[in-house]
This record gives structure tokens, sequence and C-alpha cells, in this order.
């Protein structure tokens, strides 16, 4: 079919254009300080985080098992403990100011802002 | 069916699995949901070129069940299962059309099948597309982990042909 510089070409044209298009939707700041916990796609709380003077927990339960424990401070919210087989929702640290949701897949549980981001603008 | 190609297809189920097990060992690099090494993928690309559509089906479908199984997250399957399917239809489009030194061009177009696929089953699963903001950077690991396992599938089939 094509030649193999060819192929070369074309997949450095589009690794460039996903590098590109990744550093402006995860780099992007989002507006307003309301977050959302989403577990199965339904909205369990809402909080806005300019609004929290004190730092406090709760845990979000996985019917299946399982258990997520979220962390709020004044200003901030991650994911400080979980007993999904990954880990990768305490890895990915405090939620950024940017586009990109803290997610835990295990327990399908999604903590992003709640607000236009990046994302919002380009679909729009 | 013959002894031998089932022979043949085992062992390369076998090797896949502990590919897969070995790398689930392996810490995520970025901690983005979906992104790894696939290094099971050099096995799929080499059955593919090597033993035929058929046979690789059976290798992947074995292989993907009895990885999730393995690695305790049966959810994992729904995410593997539609990630290796279009991963498995874009390389079964491709085998015909690409020369003996371009079979790494079919395992990254495979790679990133595979993403696009666990990013619908993530999106359908969680119900929310907010996920889908980490697809660009999914994509792109895709591509580098595609181009790695590819070459290894690569030159693991020049050399057994050669033996």
């Amino acid at each position: 079919m094509l030649k193999t510089r060819t192929w070369i070409l074309l997949f450095a044209a589009a690794a460039l254009a996903l590098g590109l298009l990744s550093w402006r939707l995860l780099g992007t700041p989002v507006e307003g300080t309301v977050v959302e916990v989403v577990q199965d796609g339904v909205v369990l709380r809402e909080i806005d985080l300019s609004a929290v003077r004190e730092a406090y927990s709760f845990v979000v339960t996985w019917p299946d098992g399982g258990s997520n424990t979220v962390l709020v401070e004044p200003g901030r919210i991650c994911v400080a403990e979980a007993d999904c087989p990954d880990g990768l929702c305490v890895r990915q640290g405090w939620l950024s100011d940017r586009g990109a949701p803290l997610v835990c897949l295990p327990h399908r549980l999604v903590i992003r802002l709640k607000g236009e981001g990046a994302l919002d603008g380009v679909s729009r | 069916m013959n002894t031998k190609r089932i022979t043949k297809m085992a062992l390369l189920t076998a090797v896949a699995l502990i590919l897969f097990t070995v790398e689930a060992q392996i810490p995520a690099p970025v901690p983005i949901p979906g992104v790894k090494l696939g290094l099971a993928n050099i096995i799929t690309v080499y059955a593919m070129f090597a033993l035929g559509p058929a046979d690789t089906l059976c290798i992947l479908l074995v292989r993907v069940v009895l990885g999730s199984m393995f690695s305790g997250a049966m959810i994992s399957l729904l995410y593997s299962l539609s990630g290796g399917l279009l991963c498995y239809a874009v390389m079964l489009l491709l085998r015909r059309v690409l020369s003996e030194r371009q079979i790494w061009v079919c395992s990254v177009l495979g790679a990133v099948a595979h993403n696009a696929g666990q990013m619908l089953a993530a999106i359908a699963i969680l119900r929310t597309t907010a996920v889908a903001v980490y697809f660009p950077a999914l994509l792109l690991s895709g591509m580098v982990t595609g181009l790695f396992t590819g070459l290894c599938a690569q030159e693991v089939l020049r050399r057994l042909r050669k033996a």
C-alpha cells in the first residue's frame, strides 16, 4: 500500500497533532470552583471548594465491593485512599484546576470540576 | 483442527498471558486510566501474520478472558474486550495490504483502535463524557506502545521464519 516512509510521516504528524490537542485539553484552566462527585452516572455530591473552611473526608462505597475515601480541603479535593486494583485514582493526586477529572474506572467514580472546560469550549 | 495447530495456539496464549501478568506488576508510568504497554499485543500481531485470523481471534479471546480473571478485576474485561475486538478488526483489514516490513504499522493502528474501543467502553460504563479529555493522550500513548510492540512482533516473525 503506502511506502514505509509515508507511514512514518503520517504517524509523526498524527502524534504531533495529538500532543498539541492533549496539551490544549489538559492545560486549559476551567472556570469555577464547584466539583461534582459522580458514581455510575449519578451525582452523589456537589461541593463548592471555595466554601470549604475545614478539611474533611467521606467514603464513597461501590455496591459490588470496594470504596474510595475522598479528602476535601479548602480549595482542593483528592482521593486519599482506595482499594481498587490499579489505585490510579489515588495517584492522580489533587484535582487540577484544568480540565482533567479524577477517574477511578473499577469503582466507576469521576470527580470533576463543574464548569466550562476546554472540551466544552471545543464542542460548542 | 490438527494437534500442531492447537499446540501452537495454546503456547502463544500461554506466552500472552505471561506477558499480561508480568506487565500488570509494573506500575503505570502516568496515572491516566487505560495507558499501558500492552505487551500481550506482540502475540496478537505475531499470530495475525504467522497463523491467521481465526487462530488469532481464539488466542485473543482466551487471553482477554483469562487475563481479567488472573488480575482479579472482572470489570477490566469490558474494556479489554471492546478494545481487543476493535484492534482485531483493524488488523484484520490491514493484514493483506501491508508488507512483511510494515507489520509495525498494523500494530500502531491496532493499538489506536484498541484505545478508541477502551474509551468508548469507559464513556458507556461511567456514563459521562468527562473522561474524553484524556482521549488524545491515550491515543498518543497507544501510538508509542503500538510501535514498540509492533517492532517486537516484526522481529520475532523475521527470526522465527529464518529458524
